[in-house]
């Protein structure tokens, strides 16, 4: 008896932790319900300020829904780690462009870090890391150490920087982590606009101030880019292809037209391109048979937002800049969107740090008259003439279409620029309608998973089916609690965990049971019928707990996403199981057959 | 209630039919493994698929037509759900492009109908080999987890015949998705992340079975004579069948409560759950012990016990 009050009191205290636990849970329910009967917004209004405490509490300590429930995005990003190699190589000929593409290709099927797969690759073709990266006299060991070492680095900052916007951006509790040596997950619940959260999240935004070269020197280069025989095929933009948008057709006829056709010079000067010829003269300017025909240390950029014409028609200046910046966004220290004093222009205006400001005094100083381009992830903003000096470190950037644009690059500027690109390798949005439809299904499988389970169970096993079912409902109770006591959140696979869990839960009553009753068919006495049974069937119970959890172990190490919320459910529901099934009916038995509330009969 | 009171069916006697069923079950679904292959989700060949719901119920035909025309190549199927159809394509670009040209077509083309993309998910190629990889390792894990488990409760000879029921029932299994692959509007039966979570479930649960007639054939022929084998397997098995099927069915009707209820992204799993339950109840009793007996038969040894009984 002794005993069994330990466990008593066992039972008791797990109950309490449990109610305890989703108790918040409750709360916040009840408290949303109460906020939405209100007749008027203003009462509705008075109760959250008069409850504010409560109410916030409630919800910071209830069980969080999934985002396939609730809505939102989850997102899967890849850090372009090739990209900051490249930028470490002090040497880029056509044998490390070579490299690099091969090993491009290969990462587009590995896991493996990118660095690993560059070092098999120099290997591979016998040649020393240290020809391209770093001092010399490194070997080739060190150089690895050492770009694994920024690879690391840059994940984080590119973490850290994307939490930065997001957190600009205003999303409630967003979740951002790193996956392996390359991926960063981010999870955002109540996305309304997501066009606009992608663009946000991908921009480099790698800023920086370009000297434009003179006038005749652009027209030059203008002249030997024209001169680039036509290739027959436009490189197509792969990815495009497989859905090509009906609605973009003009897009066609640019590829395969000689390039002097598509660019043209105004009586003022200014080179531009139509807007349907914009893509393809953007990826000539980007290939190496153009680059080579330029001035050394030039590139041609086009602006990022079209012009227009008097008649209408849209089109987009070219500039010939200066390939190394005066300067760059890292000297930013403060951004903000606002109008133009001249034009209702929406515009971004920035200053510098001590450093930026000495140094791009000395800048406009130098190159008054001349015109200084400011760049944003390789399209030109706005080309302003230097007017005079500028000694307080500002400057402004324009050409920006809308003020929302212009709070986007406001928080992207601050948030400072990625150190190498990024990419959306996998997205999983859901609207919040569907996601009340999952809600749904998801209850009604709990309600209908439960009473199928337990009726079958008291019209099967009598009096003990009773016994199993309170210990069913002990054991939702600890899973649901569990999640919400760690913060974890219940997704539509998790809800399928559990109600899986509620048909494995019993299991462990019915190898009981089922035990108890060939010991009764043997003539033996109730009570001893049930130690019998307990102790006997404990072997195969454990045995298939111990398998269960390991075969959700090891989902939730490699599965990903939705289906870690499924295992996660699984796992804490089956180390409950074993916990009610020979902890919690046991107890029961024991009780009421000492009671004498229970009798032979009572187990069918 | 009692559903299977003294059963003394002889299982020994007649395990050659279970052989020969288990292995045209296995070459069947072998077969149309290289035939006809599997039907890949998104998760592991990359891709988008589209969740789009109208107002009023919507032919899918027409729908079909329209985002074709568009230029979007792909399949558009009735989703399991009211008024809505499932696109699955193969592209993996901006799916804000994607989904602003599917909202325009379906409202220029079909104006009485509005219609909402209501979920879009997106995989990448990489990301799809990655999943594959990873998803092959977790299931080479767990049955390498789960032999040695079992390796060390049981004797060699129990533990290697119930992994090879776990091969068989997740093969046939896998099989069966091959089989009956895309013949179904209401569950396409494609091998995404959430089959292989079915596949795992399985392999954990069918051991479970498995080892409630080992344990009994365990407890009972300690200290008897080889030639005693055969009767007290049969009796073991006899024994254990009401508590073998019951605890199968208490976990099908939880599966069945999700095949019906829980919408159309988990129904593939739940049918995947079910046939797993059901062949790993019947390999239990026709595939493992029957192995077991068999291989006992041609050593000619006893039996040596291992663990707790």
């Amino acid at each position: 008896m002794k005993n069994n009050r330990f466990k008593l009191i066992l039972i008791a205290v797990v109950a309490l932790v449990s109610v305890w636990s989703i108790w918040p849970t409750y709360r916040d329910q009840e408290l949303s319900r109460k906020l939405s009967s209100f007749h008027t917004s203003e009462d509705s209004l008075k109760f959250a300020i008069d409850h504010r405490a409560e109410i916030e509490q409630a919800r910071d300590k209830s069980l969080k829904l999934g985002l396939d429930l609730r809505g939102g995005m989850h997102l899967v990003m890849e850090v372009d780690l090739f990209d900051l190699i490249e930028q470490k190589a002090w040497n880029k000929d056509a044998r490390f462009q070579q490299i690099m593409a091969s090993v491009r290709s290969s990462a587009a099927t590995s896991g493996d870090s990118p660095v690993e797969l560059l070092a098999a690759e120099f290997r591979k073709q016998n040649i020393p890391l240290s020809r391209y990266f770093y001092d010399i006299r490194n070997s080739d060991r060190e150089i690895v150490d050492k770009l694994n070492k920024e690879s690391q680095d840059a994940l984080v900052r590119a973490k850290e920087i994307i939490r930065n916007r997001i957190d600009q951006y205003g999303v409630a509790e967003p979740l951002i982590q790193t996956q392996g040596a390359r991926r960063i997950i981010i999870e955002l619940s109540g996305v309304t606009d997501e066009t606009r959260v992608r663009k946000l999240l991908k921009g480099t935004a790698k800023l920086e101030f370009r000297l434009v070269k003179e006038r005749e020197s652009m027209l030059r280069a203008i002249d030997a880019i024209n001169a680039i025989p036509a290739q027959g095929q436009a490189p197509a933009d792969s990815a495009m292809a497989a859905a090509a948008p009906a609605g973009q057709a003009p897009a066609a006829p640019a590829s395969g037209r000689k390039l002097s056709e598509l660019i043209g010079v105004m009586p003022n000067g200014v080179v531009f391109t139509p807007e349907y010829a914009r893509d393809y003269v953007a990826s000539v300017f980007k290939r190496e048979d153009a680059q080579a025909r330029l001035p050394q240390d030039t590139e041609l950029l086009l602006a990022a937002k079209p012009e227009k014409t008097e008649k209408g028609e849209k089109y987009y200046p070219i500039y010939l800049v200066k390939k190394s910046p005066e300067l760059t966004g890292g000297v930013i220290t403060e951004a903000k969107a606002t109008f133009g004093t001249q034009t209702v222009q929406p515009e971004v205006s920035m200053s510098m740090n001590d450093e930026g400001t000495s140094k791009w005094a000395r800048i406009t100083g130098a190159n008054i008259g001349k015109q200084v381009a400011i760049v944003l992830d390789g399209a030109v903003y706005s080309a302003p003439v230097v007017q005079s000096r500028i000694p307080n470190g500002n400057s402004v950037i324009n050409g920006i279409g809308s003020l929302e644009e212009a709070k986007d690059l406001e928080i992207i500027l601050k948030a400072g620029a990625l150190p190498a690109p990024v990419r959306i390798l996998e997205e999983r949005t859901v609207g919040p309608s569907l996601g009340s439809d999952y809600i749904h299904a998801g209850l009604m499988s709990m309600i209908w998973g439960f009473a199928a389970v337990a009726v079958f169970m008291i019209v099967y096993y009598n009096k003990a089916g009773i016994a199993a079912d309170i210990a069913l409902v002990l054991n939702i109770l600890v899973v649901i609690s569990v999640l919400a006591g760690f913060k974890a959140s219940l997704s539509l696979p998790g809800i399928a965990g559990i109600v899986l869990t509620m048909g494995m839960a019993v299991d462990a009553n019915v190898l009981i049971y089922e035990r108890i009753r060939e010991e009764l068919a043997e003539g033996k006495l109730l009570k001893s019928a049930v130690d019998t049974g307990y102790s006997r069937a404990f072997s195969s119970i454990l045995d298939s707990h111990v398998t269960t959890l390991a075969a959700a172990f090891l989902l939730s190490q490699f599965g990903v996403g939705p289906v870690q919320g499924f295992a996660v459910t699984l796992m804490i529901g089956t180390g409950a199981s074993l916990f009610t099934a020979i902890v919690v009916t046991r107890v029961i038995f024991e009780m009421l057959v000492g009671r004498g509330f229970m009798d032979e009969k009572s187990f069918g | 209630m009692r559903l299977f009171q003294k059963t003394n069916f002889n299982f020994i006697k007649h395990r050659k039919v279970a052989y020969a069923v288990s292995v045209v079950l296995l070459l069947a679904g072998m077969v149309s493994l290289f035939v006809r292959g599997l039907n890949y989700g998104i998760d592991f060949k990359g891709g988008s698929e589209v969740v789009i719901r109208f107002a009023k119920p919507a032919d899918v035909g027409a729908v079909r037509n329209v985002i074709g025309q568009a230029g979007v190549r792909g399949s558009v199927k009735q989703y399991g759900m009211e008024r809505a159809v499932l696109l699955s394509t193969d592209y993996h670009g901006e799916t804000a492009d994607l989904k602003g040209l599917i909202t325009r077509s379906l409202a220029d083309r079909i104006p009485g109908n509005p219609a909402e993309v209501v979920s879009i998910q997106a995989v990448g190629p990489s990301i799809a080999t990655d999943m594959k990889w990873a998803a092959m390792k977790a299931l080479g894990a767990a049955l390498v987890g789960i032999l040695l488990y079992v390796g060390f409760r049981f004797e060699f000879k129990f533990a290697t015949a119930g992994v090879l029921a776990i091969f068989h029932d997740v093969l046939t299994v896998l099989g069966l998705f091959s089989l009956l692959g895309g013949l179904f509007d209401f569950m396409p039966l494609e091998v995404d992340q959430s089959i292989i979570a079915a596949f795992l479930t399985i392999a954990g649960y069918s051991i479970t079975d498995t080892v409630v007639v080992y344990d009994r054939i365990r407890e009972r022929i300690r200290g008897q004579k080889p030639s005693e084998y055969e009767r007290i397997f049969n009796e073991s098995m006899n024994q254990t069948l009401s508590r073998t099927i019951i605890t199968s069915g208490t976990l099908m009707i939880s599966v069945l409560v999700l095949f019906i209820f829980a919408g159309p992204a988990i129904r593939g799993f739940a049918f995947a759950m079910f046939a797993g339950i059901v062949v790993g109840t019947y390999s239990s009793i026709f595939v493992a012990a029957p192995i077991v007996f068999d291989w006992q038969q041609r050593s000619k040894s006893a039996i040596k016990l291992r663990g707790t009984a």
